[in-house]
C-alpha cells in the first residue's frame, strides 16, 4: 500500500498489455513455434529418408514423391496434432490432479462427437442447417458437445472414481476401463435404438461451404485443404487459448493447481479438492467432447468405437510430452500428429510395411518414450516419497 | 576395530537442491551409531543412497570392501544391507510370518523347476524358512503373531515386524530410519533393547536415523550430524552434546551460546 | 451359553444338520443328480426353453465350488468332483453336445483366467493384452496345420494332428519367450504405464498377424488360418462312445463329433488340472510370496531383496505360458483362427473373470471364468433366444402388461457384453474390490514348529547356503 504505483491509467494499459501477451499472444506464439518446429523437424526427417532410400520401389523417386507430398503432410499433421493434444489435455489435467489415467477419456471424446453429429444432424433434419452462419454453427456444435462430454465427465468421476479415491492406484484404473466399456455399449444401444444404426454419418455434404476444398498456392503447385481442416486448428487454437487462461489466469485454475500440488494441503488451506476435481473433470472432457465434434467434422463418419485409437494416441502424447504436464500434451500431441502424417504419406512407398502398421508405429513410439525417457519431453511432476 | 561402512564426499541433487552434499561418514563394524539432524537434513536420503533406491551424483559408497554405486536395492540387500522404512511398508495384506519369509528372498535358492516339482532341497528349504521367520518373530517379541494379517497389528508391533524382516536376510548391517517415531517411553525403551540385542545377539552392525534424544543419546556409540545435506559434526554422544554448530542446528543461532545441558533438555522435548 | 438359544431356532437346527458330513454329502449328491437330470431331460422346442437352460445349466458347473465349500471329508470331495467331471458332464455331452462345448469353452477361459490371475493378481501387474499369448498358441498350431495358402504350407511344413501334444509344449515355450521379449522392456514401468502399454501390445500382435499375409504369409491376414488340425481321436475313447451310446440307448450317428469332443474336453481337464497345480505350488513358494510383496509394495520388495524386474519377468512368462498352452487347445478346437478372435474386449473379459472371482486366488479365479463365460456364453444368447421366442408367440409380460414384440429387436441382450462387462467392473471396483471368493492368507506358523530341531538365528548361521551376492546376475 505504501510502495510507490505508477497512475491508474498506465496500470491498466500496463497490465492489459501484460494480460493480451500472457493469455493470448504467448500461447499462439507458443502454438506457432511447437508447429513450425515439428514441421521443420519432420521435413528434414523426410528428406533424409529419400537420402537413404532414393527409390525405395522401382520406378518411385522417393525425393520426388516428398516434395509433392510435403505441405500436404504438413497440413494433415497439424490438423490431427491438435485434435490429438486437445484429447491428450484431458488425460494430462486429470492425472495432475488425481495421479490416474482416466483410461474412460477416449470414450467421453467419442461421445463428444456422437453429440457433435446429434446436433448437426437434428438441425439438418429439420431443414435449416444451410441457413446457419458457418461461424455460429460450429460453435454451436462444439459447444453443446463440449457441455455433454463435460458434464459425462464430472458425472463418472463423482460415480465410479470417487468413492475409490484413495484405493491401491489399478482399482480405480479398472473401473474407468469399466466406464469405457460400458459407454461403448451404451452408445450402441442408444443409437441402435433411436437411429437403427450405428454409423453415424456427419451432414457435412449438405454444407456448401464445408465440402469445398480450399486451394492454397504453395510454390508451383496448389494445396487442397478441406474446410474442417481450417475448423479443426481454429477450434483448437481457440479452445487451448481459453483453457491456458482458465488455468493460469483465473481464481478456480489457481484452486486446481493447488490441488495437483498437493491435494491435502490444498483442502486444509480451505480449498474445496472435490469441487476442484469436478471441475478439472469438466475441463478435461469438455476438450474430449470439442476434440470429439472436430474430429468428426473432419472424418465425417463416427461411431461407438471411435473413442479407442484416437483416445490412446493421445494418451501417448500426453506421456510424449510429459503427463500432468499442460504444454506438454500440445507439445506431444503436434509431434504425434505430424509423425503419424509422414508416416502416412511415407510408409506406402516402403514394400512389407505400409500404411496398415501406422498404428503399430504409434504404439511403438509410446513403448520407446517410455522406456527412454518416462518424463516426457517436458518433464513430468510424479514423486514418490520413499 | 574395521570400518564396514565407508560412504566418502557423496552427494546427491534433486534439481536445484543438495540433499546430500559431499557427506563422509565411516562405520565401525558391530557399532551402533546414528544419523541424527534436523528435518530435510537429507537423512534419509543418505539411507536411499545406501539402498540403491537413489543413484548418487558423486562419491563412493564402500561396504564390506565392495562399492555399492551402481547396485540394485535388491543386490544391496544381497550384499547384506537390510532397511526400514520411515513410514512403515510392510505387506500389509500378508501376514505377519510371510513378511518376514520375503525378507529372506536374497538368501534363497529360487529355482523355477525345483518350485513346480516340490524337490527334497525345496522342501528343507521351505521348512527352514519358516522355521526361521517364526524364530525371528520370536526374537523381536511378536512369538504367536504369526499368522496375523500385518495390517491388523498395532503400530509398534509393525515396526518390530519391520525389523524382523530386515533381519531375515541375514545383513551384517542394518538401516533403521526413525524406528522408535511414534513409540511412548516404555516402547522406545523396549525398542532400545531390541536395538541392543540385534547387535549383542546376532552381531549386526546397527544405524539408526532418529530424533528421539533419549535413544539416540542413550544408545549411540558414534552420533552424525547432517544439516541442509552437509556433515556438521560427529563424534561420541557426549562430544555432539557439546558441539555449537549441532545446537545451533537444532535450536538456531541464539540458543548456541546456551549451557549444553539446556540444550540437552531442549532437544530431548 | 449364549448360543443355546440360537442354536434351537429350526434354521440354526437346519443349518447344524446340513453341516453333518453324511447329510451334506447326500444333499450334494441330490443336488447334481437333479441338477443333471432337468438338464438332459429338457426339451429343446419348449418356449421357456432357453430359461430353463439358463437356470439349470450354471447349477450344475458352478457344483464344484459347492462341493469344496460343503463341509463333507476330503476324499469325498475329491470322488464326488471327479464323477461329475468323468461321470456326468460325459453323460450330459453324450445328450446335448452343446452344453459340452459351453463347458470346454469354459475350461478355457479358466485356463486364462488363472494365467492372468498370476500376471494381474499375485504379482499385480495389470496386463490389458494378455489376449495377445492366447494368440501366440493359437497361431503356433495354426501355422502348422492349416489348409490355407501360408509359406508353411507351400513349403510343405505341415505337421499332423498327431503332433498337438508336442505342440502344446511349444506353445508353452513360445508364448513364454514372447513374454519375456515383451516383458524385458516393459516391466520397469510403473503399473498404469505397463497397462497401457500392454494394451499397445495386444493391439499389434492383432495388428501384425492381420498383415503378415504380405510379403511372405504366414498369417493368412484377415481371412484367418482355416483347416486347422486336431488331434486324431484315440480309438479307446471313440469305441467307449460308441458304447457307453449303445448302452444308453442313443444314436450312434454323432460318436465321430462327439469324440472329437470329449476328447477336447479332457485335454481341456488335463490342462486346466495342471494349471492349477503349478500355481498352487508357484503360490506356496518364494517366488509366489516375492510376486504378492511385489503387489503390495514394490519399493520395500525391492529393498528386501526381491529383484523385481526378474520376478516380473517370471509372472509375465507363466502367464504367458499358460495362455499359449491354452491357445494350441483353441487353435485346434476351433480349427479356424483369424485375428478377430484376440481383441481388447477378450483381454478386458479375462481380466473381469479375475475381479469378479477374486484376485489373487486360484479358486477365485476359476469361480469369475465361469461366472463371466456363463455370463457372456449363455445367459446373454439365451437371454436374446428368449426373447425372440416370446416375440414369436406374442407374450405379454402380465401385470405390467408389456408385449415382448415390443422390445426393440436392436437390444439383443447378446450383443451387449461390453455393456455388461463394463458394469461389471464397476460394481466389484466399488463393492467388493476384493472379489466374490476372496483367498484368505495362509496360515502357517503353528503349522510347524514342531518335531524340527530349532534352528537359532545367529549371523553364522544362514537359512540355506546360498552365496551373498546370488542377487547379483
Amino acid at each position: 500500500m505504501l510502495d510507490a504505483r505508477p497512475t491508474v491509467g498506465a496500470v491498466s494499459l500496463r497490465s492489459l498489455a501484460e494480460w493480451i501477451y500472457r493469455f493470448i499472444l504467448f500461447p499462439i506464439g507458443q502454438m506457432f513455434v511447437f508447429v513450425v518446429g515439428a514441421a521443420v523437424v519432420l521435413t528434414l526427417f523426410a528428406y533424409g529418408l529419400a537420402l537413404l532410400f532414393p527409390e525405395p520401389r522401382p520406378n518411385i523417386v522417393l525425393v520426388d514423391q516428398v516434395n509433392r507430398q510435403l505441405p500436404g503432410m504438413i497440413i494433415s499433421g497439424i490438423t490431427t496434432g491438435f485434435v490429438y493434444a486437445m484429447i491428450a489435455l484431458g488425460y494430462t489435467l486429470v492425472y495432475g490432479v488425481l495421479k490416474f489415467i482416466n483410461f474412460a477419456h477416449s470414450e467421453i471424446f467419442m461421445v463428444g462427437s456422437v453429440v457433435g453429429f446429434e446436433v448437426m444432424r437434428r438441425l439438418d433434419d429439420a431443414g435449416n442447417l444451410p441457413f446457419w452462419n458457418p461461424v455460429l454453427l460450429i460453435m454451436l456444435i462444439i459447444l453443446v458437445a463440449m457441455l455433454f462430454s463435460g458434464l459425462l465427465a464430472v458425472a463418472i468421476e463423482r460415480i465410479a472414481y470417487r468413492p475409490l479415491r484413495g484405493a491401491p492406484r489399478l482399482v480405480p484404473l479398472i473401473s474407468a476401463i469399466g466406464i469405457s466399456f460400458f459407454l461403448i455399449d451404451f452408445v450402441r444401444a442408444f443409437q441402435a435404438i433411436t437411429r437403427n444404426d450405428f454409423n453415424l454419418t456427419y451432414p457435412t455434404n449438405d454444407l456448401e461451404w464445408l465440402r469445398t476444398p480450399v486451394k492454397l498456392a504453395i510454390g508451383e503447385g496448389t494445396v487442397n485443404v478441406r474446410p474442417t481442416q481450417f475448423v479443426v486448428v481454429l477450434g483448437a487454437v481457440v479452445t487451448l487459448i481459453a483453457l491456458n487462461y482458465f488455468v493460469n489466469g483465473t481464481k478456480l485454475g489457481r484452486g486446481i493447481r493447488a490441488v495437483s500440488q498437493d491435494m491435502t494441503t490444498a483442502g486444509l488451506m480451505g480449498i474445496n479438492v472435490n469441487r476442484m476435481v469436478s471441475l478439472t473433470f469438466f475441463v478435461g472432457g469438455s476438450f474430449g467432447g470439442a476434440a470429439g465434434a472436430l474430429f468428426g467434422m473432419n472424418v465425417g463418419t463416427v461411431t461407438p468405437f471411435v473413442g479407442f485409437i484416437p483416445g490412446i494416441k493421445a494418451f501417448t502424447a500426453a506421456v510424449l510430452g510429459g503427463i500432468g504436464n499442460v504444454t506438454g500434451a500440445l507439445l506431444g500431441g503436434l509431434a504425434l500428429g505430424m509423425i503419424e502424417a509422414f508416416l502416412n504419406g511415407l510408409l506406402v512407398y516402403f514394400p512389407a510395411l505400409g500404411q496398415r502398421y501406422t498404428d503399430v508405429f504409434a504404439f511403438s513410439v509410446l513403448i520407446l518414450i517410455l522406456i527412454f525417457r518416462p518424463s516426457g519431453l517436458l518433464g513430468e511432476r510424479v514423486d514418490e516419497k520413499v | 576395530m574395521t570400518i564396514i561402512l565407508d560412504v566418502r564426499d557423496l552427494t546427491k541433487k534433486f534439481g536445484g537442491l543438495t540433499a546430500v552434499n559431499n557427506v563422509t561418514i565411516g562405520i565401525e563394524e558391530r557399532s551402533i551409531s546414528a544419523i541424527i539432524g534436523p528435518n530435510g537434513a537429507g537423512k534419509t536420503t543418505l539411507f536411499n543412497l545406501l539402498t540403491g533406491i537413489y543413484k548418487p551424483d558423486s562419491g563412493t559408497m564402500l561396504f564390506n570392501g565392495r562399492s555399492l554405486i551402481g547396485l540394485r536395492p535388491d543386490q544391496v540387500n544381497a550384499a547384506g544391507m537390510a532397511r526400514t522404512f520411515q513410514s512403515i511398508r510392510l505387506f500389509p495384506g500378508m501376514t505377519v510370518l510371510e513378511n518376514v519369509m520375503v525378507g529372506m528372498h536374497s538368501r534363497l535358492n529360487i529355482s523355477l523347476p525345483a518350485t513346480l516339482l516340490r524337490t527334497p532341497g525345496f522342501q528343507i528349504q521351505e521348512k527352514k524358512v519358516k522355521q526361521k521367520a517364526s524364530d525371528l518373530l520370536r526374537f523381536v517379541g511378536l512369538a504367536g503373531k504369526g499368522d496375523e494379517v500385518s495390517r491388523n497389528l498395532p503400530y509398534g508391533d509393525q515396526r518390530r515386524i519391520e525389523i524382523a524382516r530386515a533381519l531375515a536376510s541375514d545383513p551384517k548391517l542394518i538401516l533403521l530410519d526413525e524406528p522408535t517415531a511414534g513409540m511412548n517411553p516404555q516402547e522406545s525403551a523396549a525398542a532400545m533393547g531390541l536395538f541392543r540385542r540385534v547387535r549383542d545377539e546376532l552381531g549386526i552392525t546397527v544405524v539408526l536415523i532418529e530424533h528421539d534424544m533419549k535413544v539416540v543419546m542413550g544408545i549411540s556409540e558414534h552420533i552424525t550430524v547432517l544439516d541442509y545435506g552437509q556433515k556438521i559434526a560427529e563424534g561420541t554422544p557426549a562430544d555432539i552434546r557439546a558441539n555449537p554448530r549441532v545446537i545451533e542446528a537444532y535450536l538456531g543461532r541464539r540458543a548456541a551460546g546456551t549451557t549444553e545441558q539446556e540444550v540437552s533438555a531442549e532437544v530431548e522435548l | 451359553m449364549a448360543t443355546k438359544s440360537v442354536s434351537q431356532s429350526p434354521w440354526m437346527n437346519v443349518r447344524t444338520t446340513m453341516r453333518q458330513p453324511v447329510v451334506a454329502g447326500a444333499l450334494l449328491v441330490a443336488y447334481i443328480l437333479a441338477a443333471l437330470l432337468i438338464l438332459s431331460n429338457l426339451d429343446r422346442g419348449s418356449l421357456w426353453f432357453p430359461l430353463y437352460s439358463t437356470l439349470a445349466f450354471p447349477a450344475l458347473v458352478l457344483s464344484p465350488f459347492i462341493i469344496l465349500a460343503s463341509p463333507v471329508r476330503t476324499p469325498l470331495k475329491v470322488i464326488l468332483v471327479a464323477l461329475l467331471l468323468f461321470v456326468a458332464i460325459p453323460y450330459l455331452g453324450m445328450r446335448d453336445s452343446s452344453y459340452l462345448e459351453l463347458i470346454i469353452q469354459i475350461c478355457i477361459f479358466a485356463g486364462l483366467a488363472l494365467g492372468l490371475n498370476i500376471v494381474v493378481g499375485f504379482a499385480g501387474l495389470l496386463d490389458l493384452g494378455y489376449i495377445a499369448f492366447f494368440a501366440v498358441g493359437a497361431y503356433t498350431w495354426a501355422m502348422f496345420t492349416s489348409q490355407a495358402n501360408t509359406v508353411f504350407n507351400i513349403n510343405g511344413w505341415l505337421v499332423s494332428g498327431a503332433a498337438f501334444y508336442g505342440f502344446i509344449f511349444l506353445g508353452v515355450v513360445v508364448a513364454a519367450v514372447v513374454g519375456i521379449l515383451l516383458g524385458l522392456p516393459v516391466l520397469r514401468l510403473r503399473g498404469d504405464y505397463l497397462a497401457i502399454v500392454t494394451l499397445g501390445f495386444g493391439e499389434m500382435i492383432r495388428v501384425i498377424a492381420n498383415n503378415l499375409d504380405k510379403p511372405i504369409n504366414f498369417t493368412n491376414g484377415s481371412q484367418g488360418l482355416f483347416d486347422v488340425g486336431r488331434p486324431p481321436v484315440p480309438p479307446l475313447l471313440y469305441n467307449s462312445v460308441v458304447g457307453a451310446e449303445a448302452m444308453l440307448g442313443f444314436p450312434i450317428a454323432n460318436a465321430t463329433p462327439l469324440s472329437q469332443q470329449l476328447l477336447f474336453y479332457f485335454i481341456a481337464i488335463g490342462i486346466i488340472a495342471l494349471i492349477i497345480i503349478v500355481a498352487r505350488r508357484l503360490d506356496n513358494s518364494p517366488i509366489g510370496r516375492a510376486w504378492t510383496a511385489i503387489r503390495e509394495d514394490e519399493v520395500a520388495a525391492i529393498a528386501m531383496g526381491v529383484p523385481l524386474v526378474r520376478m516380473k519377468l517370471m509372472a509375465f512368462a507363466m502367464g504367458a505360458s499358460f495362455a499359449g498352452a491354452i491357445g494350441v487347445l483353441y487353435g485346434a478346437k476351433q480349427t479356424f483362427v483369424s485375428p478377430e478372435s484376440f481383441s481388447l474386449i477378450q483381454s478386458i473379459s479375462i481380466l473381469a473373470m479375475v475381479i469378479v472371482g477374486g484376485i489373487g486366488g486360484i479358486r477365485g479365479a476359476l469361480f469369475g471364468a465361469v461366472i463371466v463365460t456363463l455370463l457372456n456364453l449363455l445367459v446373454l444368447k439365451n437371454l436374446s433366444l428368449q426373447i425372440n421366442a416370446l416375440r414369436n408367440v406374442d407374450f405379454i409380460v402380465p401385470i405390467i402388461n408389456f408385449h415382448i414384440r415390443d422390445w426393440p429387436t436392436q437390444l439383443e441382450p447378446a450383443k451387449y457384453e461390453r455393456l455388461i462387462f463394463g458394469l461389471l467392473l464397476i460394481v466389484m471396483m466399488i463393492f467388493r474390490p476384493a472379489g466374490l471368493l476372496p483367498e484368505p492368507r495362509r496360515k502357517m506358523e503353528l503349522l510347524e514348529a514342531k518335531g524340527e530341531e530349532p534352528v537359532t538365528v545367529t549371523a553364522e548361521n544362514p537359512v540355506v547356503t546360498a552365496q551373498p551376492d546370488a542377487g547379483k546376475a
